[in-house]
């Protein structure tokens, strides 16, 4: 524990006060970072219609953290996060080279790397150990994650990273979302989208194994598409949605720790996905605009006032802007905005 | 126990032991490549993934409520939580406009940590070991036998060559209806193809399938089996028939290769089997004959080669054509790589005469520059006449299309065109050879 790592004294000071165990605090804090993180990266790949991304960086990563552990020895945990992102950048390398090359279709492209990238990692895993190499059981420790195992030294690396991401997000927010929503007009817009979208697959790389010591890599990718999916029922406008996004992850990953703490023996990784997919349940069930219930309940309302005749006035209403902008299918491609509106 | 089953017992130098778990993997190996290839047609290969990650959860319950691995509550669970995630990732799509992978990657994240919380929190009730639930443990399913009348044989060889017929069976029995589907849903909900039916039943072998070699391949290396066969075959053939049989010749075939290979390292076999799939798919993408990234890069280059000769063979043509007499001309300049090459090339084998820098075709040469600068007055007559382009717009096209027609071609051109010289006044020259 150096100086440089400034983020632990702040937990010392911290943890008389929540009476929360010093270990518990150093957990949640990375848990913390690290889920907004993957809520705000996830947004961009999910607008970039590349929500699965994160799953195929992410079975990746194990091949190349048991690679360096045979190359150099070394099992600290910033050594094989290094490795484990070289094998899972490379693996989305290939799958560009794939999609662009061969007649194989993005979601069987996507598929392949997945399994056969988690396939040579689970066989180098297993020789080592079958050989009697130190190093599998630390490497293993990343597949299902093992948050409790996460020292300060670890989590301070993991929410510098994780904060660094979302800094380089939201310098870079412009171009990034224009790129997102529309990589057609981006590039004739003399943007360099291909620069900008190997970024985003960086970022999404960064964030995945960073994921990897809590939640494991099987489960990792959950912190990048859950969050946003959660957060895209409550909004129509990109900035609320990086922000939602964001929070939705950091209150997922609080609720799994504490979960986690209360019910022993509940692995925190899953806890993580499972109040994460809590949240976004109960927002496409009950959001305002885009949920379920709403979209039900305005629904009877229009065959409601259909029945008492009322249509004709809503019509008018329409026409004069007065009417609320949610249509039966909610959606920005009714909604008109204030400016066109008659 | 008796004679004819005595060889067959677990003994680990044995060939037997070892002849048992490569068949259990090249039985399910086989079924997932059935089943795959459709998914992989109906470019449904995600949720292939998300099947296979998201029945661990069913098959975790199953477990619990007292069911045997390979027994009907497993596979029970199993095919709910199959169902369960077809549903909602379809729920997610049509009520809150989510795309198909993103719903699916909601659904079977969710459904997976649920599955590792059940499996964590019941592993001292469940004979489920989180280990072997991810990676599999094909080198010990020969330890875990049953008696099938008078014959021993590993429990889960049994589970997965049950499976396999059960869903050959039923893709079978629905052969007609899934390769409709798959290629034209629409059109097939037209003519009334029960489509929801044939979707779901699908979906339903792709759980059976998955379940019936979990417990020797693991969760996520399914995946593997699941589509990289069909993507291989997919570039291979072109016929739906012959890409699930390629597909599933492949499985077997890699089934056995990673089996021996993860036997010779010492290492997991599905994850070896998983490696040599990706070979396969490797391969057949460098090597397949039509769509392989080689033969279309050598079908490229040969262009390219080709059209590099003959320019620079019709370049002389048209030199000596202006001169007169068959005289030799200045040697033009090559303006690449691949013109020098080709310029080198033609003079070896005797299609240029070079003398001192001044060069002339030979009577070979002369012939297949005719016919290429017959290909292209050709063309610019015909564009001149249809086309209704202006003089100086007709070379460019006809530069194009001269290394592309057919003698029967510039026959029916020449026919309608009557003869005569072309739209700059050249002459055409005859048909050679």
């Amino acid at each position: 524990m150096t100086a440089s790592f400034a983020g632990v004294p702040c937990l010392a000071v911290a943890f008389p006060a929540t009476g929360l165990a010093y270990n518990t605090l150093v957990v949640l804090v990375a848990v913390a970072t690290v889920g907004c993180a993957g809520g705000v990266v996830g947004t961009l790949a999910l607008l970039r219609k590349r929500p699965l991304l994160g799953d195929a960086a992410a079975h990746a990563t194990l091949v190349g953290a048991a690679a360096i552990v045979l190359l150099t020895g070394r099992r600290d945990l910033p050594t094989l996060l290094t490795g484990a992102a070289a094998s899972s950048f490379a693996a989305l390398c290939l799958l560009a080279l794939i999609r662009r090359c061969t007649r194989t279709r993005d979601d069987a492209a996507t598929a392949i790397l997945i399994g056969v990238s988690f396939g040579a990692g689970v066989s180098v895993v297993t020789w080592m150990m079958a050989r009697g190499l130190p190093g599998s059981g630390t490497i293993e420790q990343l597949l299902l994650g093992h948050a409790a195992a996460v020292t300060a030294r670890d989590a301070t690396l993991l929410a510098a990273v994780a904060l660094a991401t979302v800094l380089v997000v939201a310098a870079t927010l412009k171009e990034t979302v224009a790129v997102a929503f529309d990589a057609a007009f981006a590039a004739a817009g003399g943007w360099p989208v291909g620069l900008i979208d190997n970024a985003v697959t960086a970022l999404v790389v960064l964030m995945v194994v960073v994921g990897l010591p809590t939640a494991g890599g099987v489960l990792v990718s959950a912190l990048l598409v859950i969050p946003p999916v959660a957060a895209r029922q409550w909004t129509e406008r990109v900035g609320p949605l990086l922000v939602l996004a964001g929070l939705v992850g950091l209150a997922s990953a609080v609720l799994g720790v504490l979960a986690s703490i209360a019910w022993p023996g509940l692995p925190t990784g899953p806890a993580v996905v499972l109040s994460a997919a809590l949240i976004c349940l109960v927002s496409i069930l009950g959001a305002p605009g885009r949920g379920l219930v709403a979209r039900r309940w305005r629904e009877r309302e229009l065959v409601r006032r259909w029945a008492a005749g009322r249509l004709t006035e809503e019509g008018l209403a329409l026409e004069r802007g007065l009417h609320e902008p949610w249509g039966l299918a909610a959606g920005p491609s009714i909604t008109v905005p204030e400016s066109r509106r008659p | 126990m008796n004679e004819a089953a005595g060889w067959m017992l677990p003994d680990a130098g044995h060939l037997a032991f070892h002849a048992w778990s490569m068949a259990t993997a090249a039985a399910f190996s086989a079924a997932c490549a059935l089943v795959g290839s459709f998914l992989v047609v109906r470019r449904m290969s995600l949720l292939g993934d998300a099947i296979a990650h998201a029945v661990l959860p069913g098959i975790a319950i199953g477990a619990l409520a007292g069911g045997q691995l390979g027994g009907p509550l497993v596979i029970g669970g199993a095919v709910a939580a199959a169902l369960l995630t077809a549903w909602s990732t379809r729920l997610l799509r049509t009520a809150a406009g989510l795309a198909e992978d993103a719903g699916a990657g909601v659904v079977f994240t969710t459904m997976f940590a649920a599955g590792v919380v059940i499996v964590t929190l019941a592993a001292a009730r469940v004979d489920l070991d989180p280990e072997c639930v991810l990676f599999g443990s094909l080198e010990l399913v020969a330890f875990d036998l049953m008696s099938i009348g008078r014959l021993m044989m590993p429990r889960a060889t049994v589970s997965a060559v049950a499976m396999l017929a059960l869903v050959a069976v039923a893709i079978g029995a629905t052969w007609r209806w899934q390769v409709f589907t798959a290629f034209d849903t629409p059109a097939a909900c037209v003519v009334g193809v029960p489509v929801a039916a044939v979707t779901a039943l699908l979906l339903t072998a792709t759980a059976v399938a998955t379940v019936g070699g979990f417990e020797a391949v693991g969760a996520v290396l399914v995946v593997s089996m699941l589509v990289v066969p069909a993507a291989a075959a997919e570039l291979l053939v072109h016929r739906m028939h012959r890409v699930v049989a390629v597909a599933i010749a492949l499985a077997v075939v890699a089934a056995c290769l990673g089996w021996l290979a993860a036997w010779a390292c010492n290492t997991n076999a599905a994850g070896m089997i998983a490696v040599v799939l990706g070979g396969m798919y490797g391969l057949a993408a460098l090597v397949a004959p039509v769509d392989g990234v080689l033969p279309r890069a050598a079908a490229g280059i040969n262009l390219a080669w080709r059209v590099a000769r003959e320019d620079w063979l019709a370049q002389i043509w048209r030199a000596q054509e202006e001169l007169g007499g068959g005289r030799a001309v200045p040697r033009p300049m090559p303006r690449s790589l691949l013109e020098r090459a080709a310029v080198w090339w033609l003079w070896l084998v005797g299609q240029v005469e070079d003398r001192g820098g001044l060069v002339r075709l030979s009577v070979a040469g002369r012939r297949e520059a005719e016919t290429v600068v017959r290909s292209h007055r050709l063309w610019e007559a015909w564009l001149g006449r249809h086309a209704d382009l202006p003089l100086d717009h007709l070379h460019p096209p006809a530069e194009w299309v001269e290394h592309h027609l057919g003698a029967a071609v510039r026959q029916r051109i020449e026919a309608e065109m009557a003869g005569g010289p072309d739209p700059h006044g050249r002459e055409i020259p005859p048909e050679s050879g």
